[in-house]
């Protein structure tokens, strides 16, 4: 029988007022992008002219530097919260347009690749992160979280995880701030790497779809190095998130059987409830591109849309990031979760090092 | 009312999650500009 419940007298939110609640935020996303934009074309020309030595800022860096700057300085004021939130969205949203610059047989031989190369990161990534939490004595949920939190897909991962393992609250919030922490210096330092290192677009792109593990910052750091690595950054994190589904079942089985979360029911349900679905539409986007469903045109047009979209999402990635908040959780899960990701980073590295001397892409 | 009256069995309302509106109005998107609603879209 159906469980009864009492209506509280509550008024509803109604659906035009939710959706009025967001527009001051992503008008900020979009007057942050937007000057990014602005600065990238007119900074650049304005040193030129004065002659001064000044390097070339894309738009990408200047929109999460806007966002730093205001988040870490006068703060994102209540009113433009739910707004900016929304860069989610927009990332997802801007995926799933990416598509259309996909043919499908790329997708089938880099995505053939690249689920190799994942499965091989996400494997290792595991063990050793589990290996590091048991070395400092992290309590056993934590290090799932961080674990999978590094293997997969960052903050969606560590959420799909915590309910599924009936993790603390306080767990979580430990992981995602570490895993955020560490995505945003993972931003910076990248991209000074893999110039330092002269990687080819192509290398670059996979190794930060691989390591880096929040979505959103690892298609910054893809299109901070150049377009063509952003497009396959996208590609592989991409990958990355298809597979949160098996492992968060794999956890979620494990912790069931050591009677400290609930069982799990239909597995098939359970992958399809964590799917990420924009995949799906990336796809799809990408056969009808590839059956020429859309004119050379159009398909210029919904590439530039995805830009566009990218472009909120980034100023988002620096208005979520408060460096304040993130020195309140505590120096341990930062350290497992630090020295883990240079370990991942470097693994990755010979991974993609080594797939391109025998695959040759 | 009484609260029994107000009582009525529990199930969650559907709704689409953030990553199936993302694809939703990407689609809607791509089919506007392959309807050729947007000509061209700038950068």
């Amino acid at each position: 029988m159906a469980d009864a419940v009492v209506i509280p007298q509550v008024e509803p939110v109604q659906p035009a007022l939710r959706f009025l609640r967001l527009i001051p935020g992503v008008l900020l996303l979009a007057a942050i992008g937007y000057a990014g934009k602005l600065l990238e074309q007119n900074v650049g020309k304005y040193a030129k002219a004065h002659h001064w030595v000044f390097p070339n800022i894309e738009y990408v860096l200047w929109a999460i530097l806007l966002g730093l700057l205001i988040s870490n300085t006068v703060g994102v004021p209540e009113i433009f919260r739910t707004g900016v939130a929304t860069y989610e969205f927009w990332l997802k949203a801007g995926i799933v347009l990416l598509g259309s610059r996909f043919l499908l047989g790329d997708i089938l031989k880099l995505g053939g690749v690249s689920l190799l190369l994942v499965a091989i990161e996400i494997v290792g990534a595991i063990a050793f992160m589990t290996l590091l939490g048991r070395l400092f004595k992290l309590k056993p949920k934590l290090t799932t979280l961080l674990a999978v939190g590094s293997a997969v897909c960052g903050v969606s991962a560590i959420i799909a995880t915590k309910g599924a393992i009936d993790a603390d609250d306080e767990d979580s919030s430990f992981s995602i701030a570490a895993i955020l922490a560490l995505g945003a210096l993972a931003l910076f330092t990248f991209p000074l790497i893999g110039h330092y290192l002269h990687l080819w677009d192509r290398a670059y792109g996979i190794w930060a779809g691989l390591a880096v593990d929040n979505t959103a910052e690892a298609t910054a750091a893809g299109a901070l190095y150049s377009d063509a690595a952003g497009k396959l950054a996208v590609l592989v994190k991409s990958t990355r998130n298809a597979m949160i589904g098996f492992v968060v079942l794999a956890y979620a089985i494990y912790w069931a059987s050591q009677g400290q979360a609930k069982a799990v029911g239909n597995k098939a349900a359970f992958l399809w409830q964590k799917f990420p679905k924009f995949v799906l539409g990336f796809i799809l986007i990408s056969v009808l591109a590839t059956y020429q469903f859309f004119s050379k045109d159009q398909v210029g047009s919904l590439a530039n849309l995805s830009r566009w979209a990218f472009l909120l999402t980034f100023a988002g990635v620096g208005l979520r990031t408060n460096f304040r908040d993130m020195r309140k959780q505590g120096l341990r899960p930062f350290a497992v979760g630090a020295i883990g990701e240079i370990v991942i980073a470097v693994f990755t590295l010979g991974l993609v090092v080594g797939a391109e001397k025998l695959f040759g892409f | 009312m009484s609260a029994e009256e107000a009582a009525v069995p529990l199930k969650k309302p559907w709704r689409l999650s953030l990553d199936s509106w993302a694809v939703v109005v990407a689609l809607l998107a791509a089919l506007l500009v392959r309807a050729g609603v947007f000509k061209h879209i700038p950068w």
